[in-house]
């Protein structure tokens, strides 16, 4: 007889995709990189999900450009969730998008139990509205103090310094860091960020992995995961190429 | 291209030649990552393994790691249930301007993981369809395999469903990511960059900062893993879970250390399971032997603080291998039943199972069950490896059990009417009419109620 069959408790873990469609992301194929990269990552997404099962990964996409609106309203089980294309127009509505993502995580309509929420905002530019007031709207919400947040800036254009505000405090010490505005420069290096934030940042915050001993823990609330190697990116900081 | 393959350590499809390898490998595709590396299957020459190689990251971090891979080398493998380091690999010359990395590093090559085994993550998630013996015996083969590992004097540091793989056919295990295992009380003192275990898994003491991995804790780590593969549930994860919102860093900290406490303490009922949050664990619970349930609470109530209280892996193995000699089926609803008491299931009562008597335990006479040589001898230790016996439903009439000589020589004995019987290897005879037979081994006497 097989074993039995028994529901199994598990938490909803809520992935927030915050996705930049003014108008400069149709300038050199950012848009469909975009597009590309979240596409490609769900499959390891997928993946992720099915080893954890302690979590329940529900994703759900915000985009903004003039104003901000749900691209991805519903929270979708990963493994169901089929990709649709974001297109690019506009200015860049950015606070409006965290005040957006801020009603969703109210209790309720959040649960009363669940794993820290993901939030990753992508950007290449400067918010055009008030972003101060989106951003204060958000950090009110308890679930968005918990969430682990994490802001990719696409290009050299991206407003990095309210990319880290939306993260958090700039971690001390120089380098790349999950705690600071990720630089992805070119498609690869994107789609390596795009997942990695969805595969071993969801990993993290639903059923940890291995923990190493660290000298430098950052006493945040869920430890992250190193950075990908982004080494075949020449544009990338990997320290002094002569000397 | 995904981005998964063009940003790999190594390149797919070539051939790279190692240091001290005497022939190529060829790198055949790639098997997985994390955080530590990548994992590729390679050849040499027509066999097939399997090639980890690490992220110069992990390399930098944990400066043991080369010394622990060679001395695992070199002692060897416990059993055949880990997918053991083989040999430490280090780039030639030319190799080296193909390794994707600015500092080429080293890799270790151990077996390929045969088809048939599936992360036994899918098991917990219960998306492996499995009988509760194979769970049971999947059970017995970790204490055993840990059990070696204790014996070497090592120990493994990072016990979790992470680095189990399980054959759900016949409950075999494979252990995967052994590049931890250290020589058990050699992590003292300076020892950042190596591993500490996985939350949910990890001794309090390991988790609260108090101690570093060792054989102790591997102790602790083993039973929540049994636990979990038994119960489908976590033990600590009960009430007290319901007044946390947010399970992070913090929460678990409390959940599995500060405030730990198993969810079927026998004299603390705070953290029971809520019968709607944890459905599984009420279920699966009644369903072991006391003597088993008994190994939990110990381990989780008084050895949760007293490491020298936790059972050791050879209570486990005697107390799981009890439990499957004790399998048989409920006359009503058909589900498997561990003791005496009334079905787990269906709630029925079942009259005591016909027992074979042996020198040295009783085995339940229900198809599927084995007879091992531990059975016979108190000085063997228990293994489920090679069966001396094994019962078996006659293959037209599935009413009529019999016992299997799967020894190599022949049995004599006699049925119940005084008539002698011989009983030929690979032969079967009916249990109904059986008195007794005589082994190499020793007696077998059917016990009637």
């Amino acid at each position: 007889m097989p074993f039995p069959n028994v529901r199994l408790s598990n938490r909803p873990l809520h992935f927030i995709y915050l996705c930049d469609c003014s108008g400069s992301m149709a300038a050199q194929g950012k848009m469909q990189a975009l597009n590309q990269a979240i596409r490609q990552s769900l499959p390891g997404m997928a993946e992720v999900a099915e080893q954890n099962p302690e979590a329940r990964v529900l994703v759900r996409a915000v985009r903004f450009a003039d104003g901000a609106a749900w691209h991805l309203a519903e929270p979708t089980p990963v493994q169901e969730l089929q990709w649709r294309d974001l297109e690019a127009g506009g200015i860049t509505a950015m606070g409006e998008a965290l005040s957006l993502v801020a009603h969703a995580l109210q209790s309720p309509p959040m649960e009363d139990r669940a794993l820290p929420p993901v939030l990753v905002l992508i950007s290449d530019g400067q918010p055009t509205d008030d972003f101060d007031a989106g951003l204060s709207r958000l950090m009110r919400e308890p679930w968005a103090q918990k969430a682990v947040r994490l802001a990719i800036a696409m290009g050299h254009d991206a407003d990095l310094e309210v990319l880290q505000q939306f993260i958090g405090p700039e971690p001390a010490g120089g380098g790349k860091s999950p705690r600071r505005p990720l630089q992805a420069s070119n498609a690869t290096t994107l789609a390596q960020y795009i997942q990695w934030a969805s595969t071993a940042v969801v990993g993290a915050a639903s059923m940890p992995a291995s923990r190493i001993a660290q000298s430098d823990e950052n006493g945040s609330n869920i430890p992250l995961p190193d950075l990908p190697p982004t080494l075949l990116d020449p544009t990338d900081d990997v320290g002094p190429l002569v000397w | 291209m995904p981005a998964s393959t063009s940003n790999g350590l190594l390149p797919v499809g070539s051939s790279l030649s190692f240091a001290g390898l005497e022939q190529p490998l060829q790198i055949l595709r790639a098997l997985g990552g994390g955080t530590q590396g990548q994992v590729y299957a390679v050849a040499s020459g027509t066999e097939e393994l399997a090639l980890k190689w690490y992220l110069p990251s992990c390399i930098a971090r944990d400066p043991r790691l080369r010394q622990r891979l060679q001395q695992s080398i070199r002692l060897g493998p416990p059993n055949g249930d880990f997918l053991w380091p083989m040999a430490l690999l280090e780039p030639s010359e030319q190799s080296r301007p193909l390794i994707r990395a600015q500092e080429p590093g080293f890799g270790y090559l151990m077996p390929l993981r045969p088809a048939g085994y599936q992360g036994a993550h899918l098991h917990a998630g219960g998306r492996l369809e499995i009988s509760l013996q194979n769970v049971l015996r999947a059970c017995f083969f970790l204490a055993d395999a840990f059990h070696e590992l204790h014996l070497k004097g090592l120990c493994y540091k990072d016990i979790s469903l992470g680095n189990l793989f399980l054959r759900s056919s016949d409950g075999s295990i494979l252990i995967c990511d052994n590049d931890n295992v250290e020589v058990d009380g050699q992590s003292t003192g300076a020892s950042a960059g190596s591993v500490l275990g996985t939350p949910g898994f990890m001794a309090p003491e390991v988790l609260l900062g108090a101690s570093k991995p060792s054989a102790s804790s591997d102790q602790f780590s083993l039973a929540v893993l049994l636990f979990r593969l038994l119960t489908r549930h976590d033990p600590f994860r009960g009430r007290m879970e319901l007044s946390i919102r947010c399970l992070d860093e913090p929460a678990r900290r409390r959940l599995y250390g500060e405030d730990a406490l198993f969810i079927f303490d026998p004299a603390d009922p705070r953290n029971r399971p809520d019968p709607e949050e944890h459905p599984a664990a009420l279920l699966t619970w009644p369903i072991y032997p006391a003597a088993l349930q008994g190994l939990f609470v110990q381990c989780f109530g008084a050895g949760l603080r007293e490491p020298p209280l936790r059972p050791l892996t050879g209570q486990w193995k005697q107390v799981l291998s009890r439990c499957l000699d004790q399998r048989h089926t409920c006359m009503h609803c058909g589900e498997e039943l561990f003791h005496d008491g009334p079905c787990w299931s269906c709630g029925q009562t079942n009259p005591p199972p016909l027992q074979l008597q042996l020198p040295h335990g009783r085995v339940a006479a229900s198809a599927g069950n084995q007879l091992h040589r531990h059975h016979f001898d108190p000085h063997l230790g228990e293994t489920l490896q090679q069966p001396i016996a094994s019962l078996v439903s006659h293959p037209s009439d599935a009413s009529i059990l019999g016992l299997r000589n799967l020894s190599h020589s022949s049995w004599h004995g006699q049925l119940r009417n005084g008539q002698p019987i011989t009983v030929e290897p690979g032969k079967t005879c009916n249990i109904a009419a059986l008195q007794q037979l005589n082994t190499e081994a020793g007696p077998i006497t059917t016990l009637r109620g």
